[in-house]
């Protein structure tokens, strides 16, 4: 889970790491009197997780009251949907730098990325300037260890003052990585002001999904989703993603799933959402089938080839969907794996055809599709 | 021969008491694999399936000569598992819980590199052997999927392993070993780390690797086959070729971050190696019988 910047910048300060004053606003009026509290002129940012916001005009600076009132208008009226603004008093930089931690999976450590050139994307810099990269890797059972620290600092080619802000930003930084289970913490850019202060401009924070258990401070709501039915599948711990095609995947299995989403884009067909119900959902047809109707997509797929999740259960789920829901478009329907030969019975019983091959299954899918068109 | 497990590797169970662990126990014997204890704290001097349950990995490891440890326990406790099964001396170790938190899934790994262990998983079907063993759950009685024979099968994925497995059976070939390094971020054995086993094994004569989005494993697995280390025929499946960056597609591993991870980035780094990469799942089977009529 993705916090947005005002809710990591909140977690950073927390543990010690300078960022700039703020308020939030939800209105133009909150917007005007959050800028007159941090001061003028302020950088207005919208609060949204998609990356580069600054180049897609996203964040704006205002340097009169009437500016402050304009230009918050114009981001609240914005199509992405922007219902909070951060308001920042700006900040006068010196220099920008890059510095994150995440992890290396493949060398089972956490990783350090730092580098004295920030302000651009990280993958941008990797491209253009691999050598300015500072790459450090520390022992997760161990923690960061204060000297490793240090010597990303001297690596970077900081020194003195400087140098030292930054082991203790690091530190914190590794605080916030290690006590909110991160995939990523992230500085870019972190300023280094006119006046020699170390100060984080941006903050992002990605929460492992696997570790909420431990993580409950923060619960997914509706403004991280574009659309109720990806948010209503997320509560509902179901996978899902929306798109603006034809067919309604209704498939058990990630990888299936994925498959099946290519090959419906070899056949020339599009997609209307993803929805995986394997695993622990296998019994959830009714909802998942709830939320594929959620979309107007003409044909709802499904295909499964599974171990745990039964065909016959998934079978029998999907018939007693079919029953409740009385779904306006056609489902086609793959299902495989254990107890398939109940399956199929099953469905012929409902009146379904079931088809044994995912690829006709597509095909299927597609031809239906495309007369729903003519 | 086989890699990993066949009848002979003596395995224990940890969970054996729990509904999974009893159930694919059952299921596990049946199919020929040599259980010989269990571990279930406070449940010691019971049995399941005739198997006696210990306390602890340490009481059972006093009792039994143990060679692997198959974990039905859930995600949140599977670190202290996986490191109670490493500090008793285990070296082959399988866990299928799907949702580990990714900070234990790394100490995991680091945990089992500096043993020289081999933990399979999480979020994975585990490892079969056809005809011969298996620890996790795999529809082993759908023939059309797990006939035992001579190709070596690599996945991420659960579903979508018995999709192409099955066109690999239907182009009348079968299976060694079948291993599922699962579908997460930070699986506990990466696919190149298991080639050299596939390489030396006489009963191995392809490799078929499953991967999909995200990661580097299957740029790993081409660096292995350009370096000489595996010479192998081996032939990819990887789904995700359509798939938009920054989505994360089922599997928490499964996507195209950072610059990295892009089933096409995957499918350049495979075929510059000479691995040959399959556009569908049918074609996994074609390809093997092209590729093995020339060996």
């Amino acid at each position: 889970m993705k916090l947005f910047e005002y809710q990591a910048k909140e977690v950073f300060r927390e543990k010690g790491i300078p960022v700039p004053q703020s308020r939030l606003a939800q209105t133009v009026d909150e917007a005007v009197s959050a800028g007159k509290e941090v001061g003028l002129p302020c950088v207005l940012k919208s609060q949204l997780l998609q990356g580069g916001r600054g180049k897609a005009g996203l964040i704006k600076i205002a340097r009169t009251e009437e500016e402050i009132a304009d230009i918050s208008a114009e981001l609240f009226g914005r199509p992405e949907g922007v219902r909070i603004l951060l308001v920042e008093e700006a900040v006068n930089i010196d220099k920008e730098l890059y510095l994150s931690i995440t992890i290396d999976p493949v060398k089972a450590r956490g990783m350090i990325i730092a580098c004295a050139e920030g302000g651009v994307e990280i993958e941008t810099l990797a491209k253009e300037k691999p050598e300015a990269i500072v790459r450090e890797r520390f022992d997760l059972t161990r923690g960061l260890e204060p000297f490793r620290a240090r010597s990303v600092a001297y690596d970077m080619g900081l020194s003195g003052d400087t140098a030292k802000q930054l082991v203790k930003i690091l530190m914190s930084l590794h605080q916030v990585f290690s006590r909110y289970d991160a995939e990523l913490a992230e500085i870019n850019p972190l300023f280094i002001t006119g006046d020699g202060a170390v100060v984080a401009g941006d903050a992002k924070l990605s929460i492992d999904d696997n570790s909420a258990f431990r993580q409950k401070e923060y619960r997914i709501t509706r403004e991280l989703f574009s659309s109720d039915a990806e948010y209503e599948a997320a509560v509902d711990g179901i996978p899902y993603l929306q798109f603006d095609g034809d067919i309604g995947l209704m498939c058990a299995g990630a990888g299936l799933t994925t498959t099946v989403y290519d090959l419906i884009n070899y056949e020339g067909g599009s997609i209307a959402n993803y929805l995986e119900f394997g695993g622990p959902n296998y019994r959830r047809a009714v909802r998942a089938m709830e939320l594929c109707l959620k979309n107007p997509s003409k044909v709802i797929l499904v295909v499964t080839f599974g171990t745990i999740a039964r065909a016959d259960v998934m079978a029998e789920g999907i018939v007693e969907a079919i029953e409740k829901l009385q779904p306006d478009r056609p489902i086609v329907t793959c299902i495989r794996g254990t107890n398939e030969d109940r399956a199929v019975k099953i469905l012929e019983g409902a009146g379904l055809k079931p088809i044994f091959d995912t690829e006709e299954a597509v095909r299927e899918a597609v031809a239906i599709a495309k007369r729903g068109e003519a | 021969m086989s890699i990993y497990i066949d009848q002979n590797t003596r395995v224990l169970i940890q969970g054996i008491t729990g509904k999974e662990g009893s159930y694919w126990t059952k299921h596990m014997q049946d199919m020929g694999t040599n259980i010989i204890a269990g571990v279930t704290p406070g449940k010691e001097g019971q049995t399941v399936e005739g198997i006696p349950v210990y306390h602890s990995v340490k009481r059972a490891a006093g009792s039994h000569e143990i060679d692997a440890s198959m974990l039905f326990v859930p995600p949140k406790f599977t670190k202290d598992a996986v490191f109670e099964a490493l500090d008793a001396g285990i070296k082959k170790i399988v866990t299928v819980a799907d949702g580990i938190p990714v900070h234990d899934a790394v100490q995991i790994r680091r945990a089992a590199l500096s043993q020289k262990a081999l933990v399979v998983g999480g979020n994975t079907s585990g490892v079969i052997s056809p005809g011969k063993a298996m620890m996790g759950f795999f529809p082993y009685w759908i023939e059309r999927v797990y006939t035992p024979g001579r190709i070596g099968v690599m996945t991420r994925s659960g579903s979508l392993t018995n999709e192409v497995t099955s066109m690999v059976v239907e182009a009348g070939f079968g299976v060694s070993t079948l291993i599922g390094v699962g579908g997460d971020p930070v699986p506990g054995v990466r696919f190149a780390e298991m080639l050299p086993f596939y390489q030396d094994d006489p009963e191995t004569d392809a490799v078929v690797i499953i991967g999909e989005l995200g990661g580097t494993m299957e740029e790993e697995v081409a660096a292995a086959i350009e370096s000489g280390s595996f010479t192998k025929p081996l032939v990819a499946f990887l789904g995700g070729r359509t798939a938009p960056e920054g989505k994360r597609m089922g599997h928490a591993g499964a996507i195209v971050s950072g610059g990295t991870g892009s089933v096409k980035d995957k499918i350049t780094a495979l075929e510059k190696a000479g691995a040959r990469v399959a556009e569908r799942p049918r074609i996994v089977g074609s390809l093997l019988r092209e590729i093995l009529k020339k060996h």
